[in-house]
């Protein structure tokens, strides 16, 4: 059979990547250098980075197929892509809703790792699986909880370690529709809530911020320099401690 | 040694022979140890950044545990909460609120304002940001409102702006340029204590981070 180029959004159902992975797949979700952006004038400006993202792949990329995983990791905006595609590109689009509540486990996650590195590890594993024997951080002085950031320039102001939670989290576990796990947070870590502006997301990422005293923003696009500084402030001043002034 | 905020439109700078100064970012001259602020680009040797010296300078000014303090210059708003004396919220606002203090400074030039004499307004305009802010001034004036008064109606919709912004919080300690501004003063709510800190805040934080007090002769 010949070898065909598949794109995939999401983390669609391991039943359905087991029998493609033979395929050249790309991640619609990523960045992919030299897609043009074609999203806007098309999508609504309030349509997150990385709908438009995907948009944009799946009509600059000669693909076979795309297989897109529209179960409770996606939203509403993405199954109204997913028709949009199917309505709008001359590609198949196979639907899939992924609802496996069994994990294969979060080492990378967890691991000592720097953060970037991890993301990058996580986001790699599902099209090429990766080794996933690493030494894990039993005390990480940071989380970030999320989905993966537009700009990973982003992961750079964390220290190695930082312990990743959220949707990525669940994302490395391939049980994007485990709620539990997605709101699962470690009040005794210095936490950092993100999602991407416009995203359904914020609302739990704001939600949990507030619940357990972590730093809470939104990034359309690239990291700014006020994100940049709240981060940096963030880690001066509750992950290593900052200065204590006594009143 | 010299420690500098490079703001949008002032500098801010504390010298270590106990000497602070102002002038106008455009005539700046100088290159600083240590910096922090929007135009420091490389005008300074370590960088600080913005939220880290406003957090700094409350700690140091500030003898309360808890409190809001927040810092309203030419171009951007920016806040931090400490609980404690630990940072438990912060934020700096760039797009909302945009420019809303240079356009203040601005319209006073053009309408030449003396900002002392101006009696608050009791109602506000809304001052998304400076650009949309200036478009309702206009409409008052054009409605038939004195020159004073449509920009006592924006610097009032600047004091919502900023209270909303930091939480409403009902003491509030004030830094930047803005607290040099009468009518921006008098156009808090009267349920609100302000507590105005000056321009020099983000300074102190600078020299908190290089542990330096005012007049102390370090790295002179």
């Amino acid at each position: 059979m010949a070898r065909r180029r598949i794109g995939f959004v999401g983390c669609p159902p391991e039943d359905v990547m087991g029998r493609i992975r033979k395929h050249e797949l790309i991640d619609l979700d990523n960045l992919i250098p030299g897609v043009p952006v074609a999203s806007e004038g098309v999508l609504p400006k309030t349509v997150c980075r990385i709908i438009k993202r995907i948009y944009d792949n799946a009509r600059a990329l000669d693909l076979d197929e795309i297989v897109f995983d529209e179960g409770y990791g996606k939203c509403d905006s993405g199954r109204a892509l997913a028709s949009l595609l199917e309505e709008t590109l001359p590609v198949s689009v196979r639907r899939t809703r992924n609802v496996s509540l069994e994990g294969r486990g979060t080492p990378v996650s967890d691991s000592r790792l720097p953060l970037r590195r991890k993301v990058e590890m996580i986001l790699d594993d599902f099209v090429r699986p990766v080794e996933r024997s690493l030494e894990p951080e039993p005390c990480p002085a940071a989380a970030l909880w999320g989905v993966p950031c537009a700009d990973f320039s982003l992961y750079d102001l964390f220290p190695d370690g930082t312990r990743i939670l959220g949707w990525l989290r669940c994302f490395e576990n391939r049980t994007p529709a485990d709620e539990a796990l997605e709101q699962m947070v470690d009040p005794k870590i210095p936490t950092v809530f993100f999602a991407q502006a416009f995203c359904h997301k914020n609302l739990l990422a704001k939600h949990l911020a507030e619940r357990y005293g972590g730093l809470y923003f939104d990034i359309d696009g690239q990291v700014t320099l006020p994100i940049r500084a709240k981060v940096e402030a963030f880690m001066k001043f509750r992950v290593q401690g900052g200065r204590r002034v006594v009143g | 040694m010299r420690l500098a905020d490079f703001g949008t439109t002032w500098t801010k700078w504390y010298d270590t022979s106990g000497a602070f100064g102002l002038c106008r970012t455009s005539e700046v001259d100088f290159r600083a140890e240590v910096g922090t602020g929007h135009n420091i680009r490389a005008r300074a040797g370590r960088m600080v950044n913005e939220l880290v010296a406003l957090a700094d300078g409350g700690l140091e000014l500030i003898r309360e545990p808890d409190f809001v303090l927040v810092d309203v210059g030419s171009r951007e708003i920016k806040y931090v909460r400490f609980e404690g004396r630990q940072l438990t919220e912060m934020n700096w606002s760039t797009s909302c609120a945009a420019l809303t203090g240079f356009t203040l400074e601005l319209l006073g030039s053009y309408f030449g304002l003396d900002f002392d004499r101006i009696e608050p307004a009791e109602a506000s305009v809304p001052v998304t940001c400076g650009v949309l802010g200036m478009e309702q001034i206009f409409e008052r004036v054009a409605a038939g409102d004195p020159e004073a008064r449509a920009v006592a109606r924006f610097t009032r919709g600047l004091v919502d702006n900023t209270l909303r912004f930091a939480g409403n919080p009902r003491r509030l300690y004030l830094s930047g340029g803005m607290t040099s501004n009468a009518l921006f003063l008098k156009s808090f709510p009267d349920h609100v204590d302000v507590v105005p800190l000056g321009r020099f805040v983000l300074v102190h934080g600078l020299m908190a981070e290089e542990g330096l007090e005012p007049g102390d002769p370090a790295g002179q």
